[in-house]
């Protein structure tokens, strides 16, 4: 279970480019529950994301990850409870190294690493079988290195990386926004699949609001970093982009005016 | 042509300059650090075991002080980068500059002489070697130890994440990787290679000297892109041979420049020969493809 309590966070503050861009951000994700976040752009989502991951320090609230508060901790000592594929399909792995190399980083996730050769033996077998789900016959190119890989494929290897160890949340920053329609696809079905099959919690980003009532369980709407509205359950069940726009519209009394979350 | 002593020497030299090279590609390639402490903890490395070998100790362990010493100068650069937030570039000429007090306080003089004191050469002079031949195969023997070790270190775990904290740092930390640590751990890694190599280029030369840092970044520069243009980096135990490789042909072209009369240079001519064939070593490796690209593009 995450649970994120009041977070609050400003950008450049005490400048004239002073940008709130959390205002008491609260939100508790459940164990094994799929969480899809929408807002337009400046509502807070990547921010939210990133204060979760460690990446930017919040100037108050509280991050509890399984019981534990993380607040103040930086991203590499959160890193075993918190798993991250990035939006950007390069930022994910390491160009230079081999596919086998960004995995035995991966699987090595939150521990601590000493000496013994990274690469190790026992672990092929399981990269090659992870691999072998994604039917993109990478199972058989270990040794090359992962710049010689397509965008959606490196995205494909960064999720698996990211499901490699156990964590307690999953963050999804948009992570098929940088990718062609049918490569978007195939990454989103291969989320649901790894999500279901391993039974993760998760919080997924995405741009799209059609994507967001789709995909998961449970969908958060973000405006001006505060939870406007919050929809599982029955009350998700067979609801429309419209009538997302008209819930929003009623709970703010306002009118949504970014297009791109009406495309797609 | 070259004497056969000058051979001897010039391979000599070039083994030494490996090492130093190995540590050029740790920071500057494998960190994406650029670190010039190398011009300061190189004659720290010779000072240190220049005086402790003059005090008696043990030369193979004076060489070993030495490498802490390298470790710890490069351990100040790169915490003045992590933890201070100062540029790198920067952080390491702050170093590099404190250093050159700290080499004359640690000799109490410019220069300290060697030529009577037992050095790590010493016992391998009763072997039966040609005299000029013993450097060659000891300096041989620790540039292919360190290589190995090197080698082993990239592909554990720890150096692993340290590759990636180069090549990635923000996938690094999502990976539980503490960059900084990592950077910490890198750099001083490098400067202990080239603190060794300040030691040893000592006991062969017979005196560690204040300024004999002086320039050193270009060589290990020059040895590492040299290394790099004959042979492809592709992976990790390549891109170290190619650092002796480079090292020792950088010394070669050099000791033929100023064997090779009817150029006319001469030892002073030393520091714009480097810079010719520092730039000769960037520039090539694009010619050389730009031209392929013209021969492929005719022949279609």
């Amino acid at each position: 279970m995450i649970s994120a309590s009041n977070l609050k966070l400003t950008f450049g503050k005490g400048t004239p480019l002073e940008n709130p861009a959390l205002r008491g951000m609260s939100l508790t994700v459940n164990q094994g529950e799929f969480v899809t976040v929408i807002g337009s752009n400046g509502a807070g989502k990547s921010t939210f994301l990133n204060a979760l991951a460690g990446e930017v320090l919040v100037d108050s609230g509280q991050i509890i990850v399984d019981g534990v508060d993380v607040t103040r901790l930086p991203t590499h000592k959160r890193a075993n409870r918190v798993a991250r594929v990035f939006q950007d399909p390069l930022a994910g792995t390491c160009e230079g190294l081999s596919i086998e190399e960004n995995l035995a980083l991966a699987i090595k996730r939150g521990q601590s690493r000493g000496l013994s050769a990274a690469v190790k033996a026992r672990y092929r077998d399981t990269f090659r079988n992870s691999l072998a789900k994604l039917n993109l016959g990478l199972e058989n190119r270990l040794g090359d290195k992962m710049g010689l890989l397509s965008g959606g494929q490196r995205q494909a290897v960064s999720l698996l990386m990211a499901s490699l160890t156990p964590s307690s949340i999953l963050l999804l920053d948009e992570h098929t926004a940088a990718l062609d329609p049918k490569t978007a696809d195939f990454v989103l079905e291969l989320t649901k699949d790894i999500i279901s099959e391993r039974k993760l919690t998760a919080l997924m980003v995405t741009h799209s609001m059609k994507q967001a009532l789709e995909v998961g369980d449970r969908t958060v709407m973000l405006h001006q970093g505060e939870v406007v509205f919050d929809i599982a359950g029955e009350e998700r069940e067979g609801l429309q982009v419209k009538d997302l726009l008209a819930l929003f519209e009623q709970q703010r009394g306002l009118t949504v005016d970014d297009d791109s979350l009406l495309l797609g | 042509m070259l004497s056969e002593i000058a051979l001897y020497g010039a391979i000599e030299t070039g083994l030494i300059y490996g090492l130093v090279a190995f540590g050029i590609y740790l920071s500057f390639r494998v960190l994406d650090f650029p670190d010039l402490t190398v011009d300061g903890s190189f004659p720290l490395g010779a000072a240190v075991a220049a005086v402790l070998i003059i005090e008696g100790v043990n030369p193979w362990l004076a060489t070993g002080a030495a490498i802490l010493a390298g470790m710890a100068a490069g351990a100040v650069t790169a915490l003045l980068n992590v933890k201070l937030n100062i540029l790198n570039l920067l952080a390491s000429i702050l170093t590099m500059i404190a250093l050159y007090s700290v080499n004359l306080r640690i000799m109490g003089r410019p220069n300290v002489a060697l030529l009577t004191e037992d050095t790590v050469l010493t016992p391998w002079y009763s072997l039966g070697l040609e005299f000029h031949q013993v450097p060659v195969v000891l300096f041989a023997i620790v540039t292919v130890v360190s290589l190995l070790l090197l080698w082993r270190f990239m592909k554990s775990e720890t150096g692993l994440a340290m590759r990636a904290t180069g090549a990635n740092a923000r996938m690094a930390r999502a990976q539980g990787i503490a960059t900084g640590a990592m950077i910490v751990l890198g750099v001083a890694l490098s400067n202990g290679l080239v603190g060794m190599a300040g030691a040893l280029f000592a006991q062969s030369q017979g005196a560690a000297d204040v300024t004999m840092g002086v320039g050193v970044i270009v060589i290990g520069l020059a040895s590492l892109i040299g290394g790099e243009a004959v042979l492809t980096p592709s992976t990790v135990l390549r891109a170290l041979i190619a650092c002796v490789i480079g090292a020792i042909i950088y010394r070669l072209a050099i000791a033929f420049a100023l064997n090779a009369d009817f150029l006319g240079l001469q030892a002073q001519d030393l520091n714009l020969i480097t810079a010719v064939l520092v730039t000769l070593a960037i520039v090539l490796p694009g010619v050389r493809n730009s031209v392929r690209a013209r021969l492929t593009r005719n022949s279609n």
